[in-house]
């Protein structure tokens, strides 16, 4: 199957879906489900292929060309499944609201811009998909309207401004190499100044950094994140900002290449250790910012930021263990990170709330959403037999063996603020008493928990054989001309220290069942109701009867003064600077046809005054 | 392979008889600092076999299972420590996995308590959690700096170069780490100033106070576990490991003892307090260490 007919049931199945809707809506539910599971089926029949193939010469001369590999298979695999589960899982989430034909020929679009642009062989194609995915992606977050419809502009506003910085990157590429095939490119580039190269690679990475909220461009994230519906909150944190991702890979290691990319600039001002460093401060402020945030969405969106720093550190670090954990990390927190969003989403559908403060004890109500939260948070966290324990161990221990332990100190200190916001999260909404009025709350529709079941075997499974995801990126490592790595099914082996996850997984499940046992020979427990807890003789409280708001109270004090966005409100002084100014020159325009009559006379008069005092015409 | 099996069937069991032999010790010492006569050396183990014939109240699936994934993850650790010449499953991962596998003991506790649903629970982890994050800044520069010391992340591979060019503690640089690491002590194992997490005369002991009866006992097994395990650890990375067996545990109880005296004479911090204080002198000494080893 090529590619253009890949691309063609991407798109023709979404516009399909929007026609069908008018019909039936059981119908489009059906079709949207097939299309989105057919496309993971094809691409996952693609694997191992190399094509590159030139699909319509004539935009403006350009040929616009498409191509598959190692890289973008792997992208195209995880957008496909997450589109579908996604796809899954909308299916009771909107039902019987309005609008949802649109809702479902977004998603679909949405789902096809992305893989548009990870099968693209060159900018403008890229560009083409990229513009489509950001404009889908906006009419999306504003879904919800109300609050969201200020989110989606803070978005589509940020988007465009990337979206700029992109396309002056692209024409002057153009303009200095006459093409725009990225094979092309990647052959000449070398022999480009390396003032010229920096400018390429600000102008795209700020491009692709807003899309990866790298910090300072991360403030669209959280409140685009949060207002969005929850299955489009799982793509949107799984796998679009990963599209930035995606564009550092291409722009480093394919456009740029390995020796171009490390030997720009020297010790600690190349441009390879200040993305290090963005990296790092990526991941400490906004876990400890997620710490202190109240909505459920929210934490998880200022979680993906951090998360997010993870991934941009090892792709910038630059050495095969280092990019192999960026990758495995990208995939990893797609995994975890939709389930998450999903399983937030399957709370809010039954109680209509996120709020942190007044949720709790729905562990017993909804058992599969418990479990799939505590998975996802075990992998977010790196528990070890999670997959993200296994990406995590591959950057941290490339950062210490190369040298940058305070890289290294950044990563793992960001893992620990990790568990805090993760435990408040688990806690706050699955333990503890059960509030009166969720005493009967239903558990979520199946429709919601067979993609949590997929996602939390995903995690577990690519934990305890990670050799198996590893196998693709080690190939995608060699072929950006790095050093092959020992994968086995089960980690990987080294002389400056092995990982060996089967080994980890028997003895914690030897030590589980001996202890279990060593439980149950003891005398019987007696199964007490959640409220009869002990209270030193005092009358316990019917209602909410545990401790969650303001869950790390002693630690906000200490910290939340140094934890004001300052970046965002920057970008709030731009923006009021600019309205202000855009009110006064308004004032110009007074209606008054004597006024315009007298700026006409002004400027020609000016026009003759240049003229005769310089003679420029 | 045999001695492999047998290895990894003693560790845990060798680990277990050191952390209650200290448990009971600890509580004999601090009688005696006190001036008081102190229970017998062997009083923790009749505790636990007397709770687990007594009754306890259940919350619930995760209660049970939270507890049972605490204390196994503490038996994984040792299996991943070496001590005297055993390491049974050494070459896993290295220091990193251990870091990681110590995080299940206080996870499990951690879901375990919070489905008790009781507010003294979730004050306790809170503080437990905050203080968790105190002392782990300290800790990692700790260990970042061994581990950028020796370029290696293979604990095994510490002890042996120990060995041959003497302890690390002895190096300048790391010298400054391994005070770090002994300040922390008393924080990791959250006790006396650090035991704010569980202070029974303000929060009913915390995150203990649904357990009772095999829950308890369980409890008190991990918290040996936990002990033997922060202990083995300043050992192997700051004095050498050991040859034997013998040795390593003589080491164990001087680090023990000496850490015990400054435990007696301390009241309890507040957690800010403790916080500010984990934050500065430790993670300082630690950062120099670092900077030190990095030169």
């Amino acid at each position: 199957m090529s590619l253009e007919i890949l691309l063609i049931i991407a798109f023709g199945g979404a516009l399909l879906t929007y026609l069908l809707g008018k019909i039936s809506h059981r119908l489009r539910d059906s079709f949207a489900v097939i299309i989105s599971l057919a496309l993971v089926a094809i691409i996952a029949c693609l694997y191992g292929r190399f094509v590159e193939k030139t699909f319509y010469s004539g935009f403006l001369g350009i040929p616009l060309i498409l191509r598959l590999n190692m890289l973008s298979w792997f992208f195209a695999i995880a957008i496909s499944a997450l589109g579908a589960l996604s796809v899954i899982f909308s299916l009771s989430y909107v039902k019987g609201r309005e609008g949802t034909d649109l809702y479902y020929l977004m998603m679909l679009v949405v789902n096809a811009a992305m893989l548009g642009i990870v099968f693209s062989g060159d900018l403008v194609s890229l560009f083409i998909f990229w513009e489509i995915m950001s404009w889908s992606t906006f009419l999306l977050i504003s879904y919800n309207r109300g609050p969201a419809l200020a989110a989606g502009m803070k978005y589509i506003v940020m988007s465009i401004a990337g979206s700029l910085a992109m396309l002056i990157g692209i024409l002057s590429l153009y303009v200095s190499f006459n093409t725009l095939n990225i094979s092309q490119i990647a052959s000449v580039v070398g022999s480009a100044s390396s003032g010229y190269i920096l400018f390429i690679l600000t102008a795209f990475g700020i491009a692709f950094g807003i899309k990866n909220a790298v910090l300072p461009f991360h403030t669209w994230l959280p409140d685009a994140h949060s207002e969005a519906p929850a299955p489009f909150s799982a793509v949107l944190s799984g796998i679009l900002i990963k599209m930035g991702t995606y564009g550092f890979l291409l722009l480093l290691y394919v456009i740029m290449g390995l020796k171009l990319f490390l030997g720009l600039g020297s010790g600690i001002f190349s441009f390879h250790s200040v993305l290090c460093f963005l990296g790092a401060v990526t991941i400490i402020i906004p876990t400890f910012i997620a710490m202190l945030q109240t909505d459920a969405k929210r934490l998880l969106a200022w979680s993906t930021i951090g998360q997010a720093g993870y991934i941009i550190l090892g792709i910038a670090f630059g050495t095969n263990l280092a990019l192999a954990g960026g990758i495995f990390h990208f995939f990893n927190h797609a995994l975890f990170k939709a389930l998450l969003f999903l399983a937030i989403g399957a709370v809010e559908f039954r109680t209509h709330t996120r709020d942190l403060d007044s949720l709790g004890g729905l562990a017993k109500k909804m058992p599969v959403v418990f479990i799939a939260t505590l998975v996802g948070i075990c992998a977010l966290i790196g528990v070890p037999l999670t997959n993200g324990f296994v990406s995590k161990w591959l950057i941290y221990k490339t950062l210490i063996l190369e040298g940058s332990p305070f890289l290294a100190f950044c990563a793992l200190v960001g893992t620990w603020g990790t568990i805090l916001y993760s435990y408040k999260l688990i806690h706050n909404v699955f333990l503890g008493q059960l509030p009166e009025k969720y005493k009967d709350i239903q558990k979520s529709p199946l429709s919601m928990q067979l993609p949590m079941m997929v996602l939390s075997l995903a995690i577990l499974l690519f934990g305890i054989l990670p050799g198996i995801p590893l196998k693709v990126i080690n190939s995608i490592g060699t072929s950006f001309g790095f050093e092959s790595l020992n994968v086995t099914l089960w980690g990987i082996t080294s002389e400056t220290g092995a990982l060996n996850t089967i080994n980890i997984f028997s003895a914690v499940l030897a030590a589980g069942i001996i202890v279990w046992i060593l439980f149950r020979l003891g005398a019987k427990s007696v199964s007490v109701a959640h409220d009869d807890s002990y209270a030193a003789g005092a009358y316990t409280p019917v209602d909410k009867y545990h401790y969650t708001a303001e869950f790390y109270n002693p630690l906000y004090r200490m910290i939340k003064p140094f934890l004001r966005d300052v970046i965002d409100e920057f970008y709030y002084w731009i923006a009021s600077s600019v309205r202000s100014f855009a009110g006064s020159v308004r004032h110009i325009y007074s209606g008054d046809v004597g006024h315009y009559v007298m700026y006409i006379i002004l400027f020609l008069s000016l026009l003759i005054f240049v003229q005769m005092r310089w003679k420029v015409w | 392979m045999v001695v492999k099996i047998t290895q990894i069937i003693l560790s845990p069991v060798l680990a277990l008889i050191v952390g209650v032999f200290f448990l009971g010790l600890a509580r004999k010492i601090m009688a005696r600092i006190h001036w008081r006569y102190g229970p017998p050396l062997i009083q923790p183990v009749i505790d636990m076999i007397r709770l687990f014939y007594q009754k306890s109240v259940s919350h619930g699936r995760m209660f049970d299972l939270g507890i049972v994934l605490s204390l196994a993850g503490s038996i994984v650790v040792v299996l991943f420590l070496p001590f005297g010449r055993m390491c049974p499953l050494s070459n896993s991962g290295g220091l990193l996995v251990i870091l990681y596998i110590m995080l299940l003991a206080p996870l499990g506790l951690a879901l375990s308590g919070g489905q008790g649903a009781n507010p003294n629970i979730s004050i306790g982890i809170s503080r437990k959690l905050i203080l968790s994050l105190g002392y782990e800044v300290p800790l990692l520069l700790v260990l970042l700096s061994v581990m950028t010391h020796y370029k290696t992340i293979s604990i095994v591979e510490m002890v042996n170069v120990q060995q041959s060019t003497g302890w690390s503690i002895a190096s300048w640089p790391l010298f400054l780490s391994g005070l770090s690491y002994f300040l922390i002590l008393p924080a990791i194992l959250s006790i006396r100033p650090f035991d704010m997490t569980s202070a029974p005369q303000e929060i009913s002991s915390g995150p203990m106070v649904e357990y009772g009866g095999k829950y308890l006992a369980l409890a008190a097994i991990e918290h040996a576990f936990v002990l033997f395990i922060s202990i083995a650890l300043f050992v192997n990375l700051f004095l050498g490991g050991a040859d034997n067996i013998f040795y390593f545990f003589v080491k164990m109880l001087v680090v023990f003892m000496l850490g015990l005296c400054i435990n007696a004479v301390f009241p309890r911090f507040r957690i800010e307090q403790a916080i500010k204080y984990l934050w500065k002198w430790p993670t300082l000494l630690a950062f120099l260490g670092l900077i030190m080893t990095l030169m």
